[in-house]
């Protein structure tokens, strides 16, 4: 598709994709555990940088790929602005409840998931789900069992998502009503999870009987067709990535753009 | 049971994969519903939360094997990911925690249990799992209504997706046969060579 090619292939590309899967990884778990506000503001705009700089993607790309962002920043803020705890009240209306606290919490939840947003588009972006899965059966010694699984997998997916909609379209010639409520939740989950289900089961088992007759489940000794290693490029990110987040760090101690402190319980 | 070799096989592996992409397909649609009925009333909309949590039990009840509720909980977050969700690495860490605790029941019940209350019951640690995460995460900073409502749904419907609805599906699938070769050969099948 035209709008997944890049402008050019930056140097992020060539970093090895499972290395890369947990760096990233890494610097998401302390935005998770993350509380403090400017910290978390600071760490999302250096993601936002680096989105716009290690993508390699024009920057009318990136604003058409951002904008489902923009919602979720809202909605997530939102329902916790509306109905967080706080006890500096700043408006009322029946059981809705604006504080302070809940204002800058919703704020502080949607920077983190935005955080997280923007470096999963990064990640998705700039990596081969083929050679992620060839790189951590290789550097990070992942049985191929699970490797190869994950790859037949994936490339079922066009056949899912077409029986989904061959599906869709049964039912619809059919005139299926669902009923309401509970049951017809469940009916539809049915409808639709039995046959793809079966289908896909069995063609996992025809699949897994060629692939073993093959030798694809054999262990360590194995070669690959696609020769994934760590380069110098690994070592750049390696030293980059923490110093980036450092330098969040400290830059939200001294200097920062927003700052938000909960009040002091009474 | 007479299974000779230790853990899972490729066809399991690869069978339970496969579920988790039909899962990673039903997740992407399902977004539509989980919005939709968000409108309803505050909170509402974590009455369709419990199939997030479906994959693993779904995969368990299926395979009746250790490790394959982790395998396919993970595996459906992975999927999603690189399917390029909005979500991305937020589901992973949901996924990963999820399976984590659902396989912890079936452990507990030594794998040898395959009920509806067994897989309801995973299916409400795998809520709780989300719920440490949310913790972390911020998202229970809640009015203590909000939060009971929340949190009360969810497990309700984590209860009701991954016991209920999970178990009749499988019974389903039964009844189409395709169970029959990727289960573990059970006594009643030693004892029909028998005869």
């Amino acid at each position: 598709m035209e709008l997944f090619t890049p402008q050019k292939e930056t140097w992020f590309y060539h970093v090895n994709p499972a290395f890369k899967f947990f760096i990233i990884f890494a610097a998401l778990l302390i935005t998770l555990f993350n509380r403090n506000f400017a910290f978390a503001l600071h760490l999302l705009l250096i993601y936002i940088l680096l989105l716009v700089l290690w993508s390699g993607y024009s920057s009318r790309k990136l604003l058409l790929l951002l904008a489902p962002f923009v919602l979720i920043f809202i909605s997530t803020a939102s329902t916790m602005i509306l109905f967080g705890k706080g006890d500096v009240i700043w408006w009322t209306w029946g059981i809705i409840k604006i504080s302070e606290e809940s204002f800058f919490r919703g704020l502080l939840l949607s920077m983190k998931t935005v955080s997280f947003g923007v470096m999963g588009l990064l990640f998705v972006l700039t990596t081969k789900p083929l050679l992620f899965f060839y790189a951590l059966m290789q550097q990070f010694h992942l049985p191929p069992k699970y490797g190869y699984s994950f790859i037949a997998a994936i490339r079922l997916l066009p056949t899912v998502w077409e029986e989904f909609h061959t599906r869709t379209n049964a039912l619809k010639i059919r005139g299926v009503r669902y009923k309401a409520g509970m049951k017809g939740i469940y009916e539809r989950i049915r409808l639709y999870a039995v046959p793809l289900l079966a289908q896909s089961i069995r063609r996992a088992q025809r699949i897994a009987v060629a692939m073993e007759a093959k030798q694809f489940h054999i262990g360590s000794s194995r070669t690959y067709y696609y020769a994934t290693s760590y380069s110098r490029l690994d070592a750049v990110l390696l030293l980059l990535m923490p110093g980036l987040l450092l330098f969040a760090y400290i830059s939200a101690q001294y200097i920062p753009i927003f700052e938000w402190q909960p009040p002091i319980q009474q | 049971m007479q299974q000779t070799s230790k853990g899972l096989k490729f066809s399991d592996v690869l069978i339970t994969v496969v579920i988790a992409l039909v899962f990673g397909v039903l997740f992407k649609v399902w977004d539509t519903v989980y919005s939709a009925s968000k409108l309803l009333f505050p909170q509402s909309g974590q009455l369709t939360y419990g199939l997030w949590f479906m994959a693993g039990p779904f995969a368990y009840l299926l395979l009746r094997k250790p490790g394959v509720a982790f395998i396919a909980s993970s595996a459906a977050a992975i999927i999603s990911m690189l399917l390029g969700s909005t979500w991305a690495f937020e589901t992973v860490v949901y996924g990963v925690v999820q399976g984590l605790a659902a396989e912890l029941v079936f452990l507990l019940v030594r794998y040898r249990k395959h009920s509806l209350v067994v897989a309801g019951v995973a299916g409400m640690m795998s809520a709780v799992g989300s719920f440490c995460v949310d913790l972390y995460f911020g998202y229970a900073d809640y009015e203590t209504w909000v939060l009971v409502l929340k949190y009360g749904l969810r497990f309700l419907s984590a209860f009701v997706f991954c016991g209920v609805f999970a178990y009749f599906l499988v019974r389903a699938l039964e009844a189409t046969g395709v169970t029959k070769s990727i289960r573990p050969l059970s006594q009643s099948d030693y004892a029909a060579l028998d005869k």
